[in-house]
């Protein structure tokens, strides 16, 4: 076992310190009573001395930051000590390690270089290696603040949300297929990033309300909502992975997708506010809900999937296979009761999107993901039954995709909208009257 | 539930459970040392040898084996013993008749009969009775197929829980914390019943999971309280049974906080918190764990007769705020 070597108090009402200066180089020899580090107080400088004999390794103690008493800020190995927490070095670390070929210490022979290198042997907890792989980070490539370097779930979130991080750069990929107002704040990662593909729709003052769109749709879908009646309160519209300008990724559960939009909605600074999801995007707004990582304070569900095993398999097989026109539209009129709601525009921008074979190829594998063998593979009303905040339904009485009885036996507490002569899009079909439903609940 | 509420001991409310399930069906009686006239070593059962008479509160000798095993009998030729151990310490003399009848008979006999009896082990520490009077051994139990083995923390649970126990068809043991007897809580009139083999969220939160079980849930709760001041949001999962053990609610609960505390009286090592921590390393949780798995248990030792020893020997309130502190700040 290596021995720690913390921060000391030195002076009694000392909560934290700074190193002003390390007398010892990582991976050089230490006796047991060398001066080891300085440190430095409002009050005075203090030599401390090696608490153990070996080498001194994982310095994370940086001079001249402050540091709180009791944090370890390196620790030393006994001679031969294999190093098992192997910290990943920085840079100018690594550099003078090549630089001083015959300096390195024995201790490195026992890491297999390759996996080092794969940053596999770097020390992470599951969860920040979980979010650093679905986010295509290398564990490397972060710094970790926990104990012995440990990265955690902040740090790869620091880095998810840098400013660097967050490039202005849209995804190369990212279709440009506004229709309506430039959306000057979008921003996006490229594929693979943990931030969601974004847009405010709208700018205002009040709960944000934050829309997640159905499967197969983007952020562009919730438009012609927002044009039904003013909107005072910002309204935020986030691409869910594999749609629109997101990273072009299947992804393994609805957590996953959950994880993604909470990422988003940390980065974006969101705060408290009202979630609305339609269809999917509903079953992805039921799971955030119920996780409690963002601070969701009412959510509305439009068609949502997730409360039956019942989904028109038919229509989500011929949609995602469409390619033209004249295969597309028979299917997306089973989307709304009346086809004359179907408008050129919604017809073209749908269109746009079927033209993308890379994308409805991911879509499809969503698709199989989520909805096998035309099932719903998924249910939220677990998530629903824990949730104590306000929660409203919203169902076309005539939806064709997913029936609007699945919406029965839902909690008492839950309040449920069922539109006559109403499809599945009822933000389409019953805009001012859904628009007015979700205002007053961002209101409440 | 319309049952009007009151308050009562959880000794009360076992009492009254035992007197409810005596009431409904005759075939149910008590059987234990000292639990008739003497009303039972921590007065669990009162007075009720002058309600229900000597032939249903009965006397049994000095002998835990034979009373477990005439218990035992009783309950494959269709009675429904309730048996009182003075100690659960005293498990041990009954064994036999625990882990290789009434465990076995049911599956031995291809389910022509079941054992519907109900074990009661007064149990823990903090009595200043010392180290044959004050384990643990509820991990025991948990261990063997064919039991059920549950912890009631509130007299809540343990009214409803022992009538649960009654109505169920295989042999149930309920171990009982000393010190949690006198504690009051709400407890509903008349007959309800709170399932086996289902945990329940004390108190919900973000940062931390503690998975405690009997009176650790109210030592988590109260560390709980000190840490809210202090910023850290403790999610606290009363286990209530080990055995079947609940581990959907806490793997749903750490994957909501992402770290894991286990508290648990019995020794540390090989125990419930064991088997909690397996559940999680084992399950989709894993991957959304962000600190290491803690469990705070009984020290690696007999339980001491000096008090100030006793109390250092199993998991205290400053244990957990301590704990709880490291692994949300990232100091483990």
């Amino acid at each position: 076992m290596p021995t720690e070597v913390i921060l000391p108090k030195v002076d009694m009402d000392m909560a934290t310190g700074k190193i002003s200066r390390w007398y010892v180089e990582e991976g050089a020899p230490v006796k047991k009573g060398d001066v080891l580090f300085e440190i430095e107080t409002d009050k005075a400088a203090m030599e401390i001395d090696a608490p153990a004999s070996g080498i001194l390794r994982d310095v994370t103690g940086k001079e001249g930051i402050d540091i709180a008493v009791g944090e370890p800020v390196a620790w030393i190995y006994a001679e031969g000590e294999a190093q098992a927490a192997a910290v990943a070095p920085a840079p100018e670390e690594a550099k003078r390690k090549e630089a001083e070929p015959v300096q390195a210490e024995p201790v490195v022979q026992f890491q297999p270089a390759a996996t080092a290198a794969k940053g596999e042997g770097a020390r992470a907890t599951p969860l920040a290696r979980r979010l650093a792989a679905e986010a295509g980070l290398s564990l490397d490539a972060i710094v970790g603040s926990g104990p012995k370097g440990r990265v955690t779930r902040n740090d790869v979130e620091a880095i998810l949300s840098a400013p660097a991080g967050r490039m202005e750069a849209k995804a190369p990929n990212a279709p440009r297929r506004s229709v309506g107002e430039p959306s000057a704040s979008s921003q996006a990662l490229p594929a693979g990033g943990a931030i969601l593909y974004h847009a405010w729709l709208r700018q205002g003052s009040g709960r944000p309300i934050v829309l997640l769109h159905g499967f197969g749709a983007d952020l562009n879908s919730w438009r012609p909502l927002l044009q039904a009646e003013p909107v005072d309160a910002p309204v935020l519209a986030l691409d869910l992975p594999g749609h629109g300008g997101s990273g072009r990724t299947v992804p393994a559960d609805l957590d996953a997708i959950a994880a993604r939009v909470e990422a988003t909605l940390a980065a974006l600074d969101v705060g408290a506010l009202l979630l609305v999801g339609h269809s999917f995007g509903g079953a992805v707004a039921a799971t955030v809900a119920s996780r409690s990582m963002a601070d969701v304070r009412a959510l509305a569900l439009i068609a949502p999937a997730g409360l039956g095993p019942e989904i028109n398999g038919a229509f989500l097989d011929g949609f995602v296979r469409a390619r033209s026109e004249a295969s597309l539209v028979p299917w997306l009129k089973l989307l709304v009761a009346d086809e004359h709601l179907l408008s050129k525009p919604f017809v073209n921008a749908t269109l746009a999107q079927s033209a993308d074979s890379e994308l409805r190829g991911v879509q499809a594998a969503i698709a199989e993901r989520f909805f096998a063998d035309g099932t719903q593979t998924f249910d939220i009303r677990k998530q629903l039954a824990g949730l104590r905040i306000p929660v409203r339904v919203i169902f076309g009485a005539g939806d064709r995709i997913i029936p609007s009885s699945q919406a029965f036996g839902l909690p008492g507490e839950i309040a449920l909208h069922v539109f006559a002569a109403t499809g599945h899009m009822p933000q389409l079909e019953q805009r001012e009257a859904v628009l007015r439903i979700l205002l007053e609940m961002a209101r409440a | 539930m319309d049952q009007p509420v009151r308050e009562l001991s959880y000794a009360q409310a076992i009492q009254e459970a035992m007197a409810i399930a005596m009431e409904q069906d005759e075939r149910v009686f008590l059987m234990g040392e000292d639990i008739g006239v003497y009303g039972g070593a921590f007065q669990v059962t009162g007075d009720l040898v002058e309600r229900f008479g000597a032939d249903r509160v009965i006397d049994t000798p000095i002998s835990e084996l034979g009373g477990a095993g005439v218990a035992v009998g009783a309950a494959v030729t269709g009675l429904r013993p309730i048996f009182e151990f003075q100690f659960s310490d005293f498990a041990t003399l009954a064994m036999e008749q625990i882990v290789n009848q009434a465990a076995k008979m049911r599956y031995m006999l291809g389910g022509a009969v079941s054992v519907p009896v109900v074990m009661r082990f007064p149990a823990g520490s903090g009595t200043g009775a010392a180290a044959q009077h004050s384990q643990s051994l509820e991990a025991w139990l948990g261990h063997v197929p064919g039991l059920k083995v549950i912890q009631p923390a509130t007299p809540h649970d343990a009214k409803g829980m022992l009538l649960a126990a009654v109505a169920d068809p295989d042999p149930v043991m309920i171990f009982e914390h000393k010190l949690l007897y006198k504690m009051k809580g709400p407890v509903p009139e008349g007959y309800y019943t709170v399932p086996i083999g289902k945990a329940e969220i004390r108190r919900q939160g973000r940062d931390l999971t503690i998975v405690a079980t009997s009176i650790m849930v109210h030592k988590a709760l109260d560390a709980a309280e000190t840490l809210e001041a202090e910023g850290i949001d403790v999610e606290v999962v009363d286990l209530r049974t080990i055995r079947p053990m609940d581990t959907q609610t806490v793997i749903d609960s750490v994957k909501k906080t992402s770290r894991l505390l286990c508290v648990y009286e019995g020794v540390k090592t090989l125990g419930v918190g064991a088997e909690v921590s397996a559940a999680i390393a084992e399950s989709d949780a894993f991957d959304f764990l962000d600190a290491p798995i803690v469990r705070l248990g009984g020290a690696e030792t007999p339980i001491p007769y000096n008090p100030e020893l006793e109390k250092a020997t199993v998991p205290q309130v400053p244990d957990i705020i301590k704990a709880a502190r490291d692994l949300v700040s990232g100091r483990r």
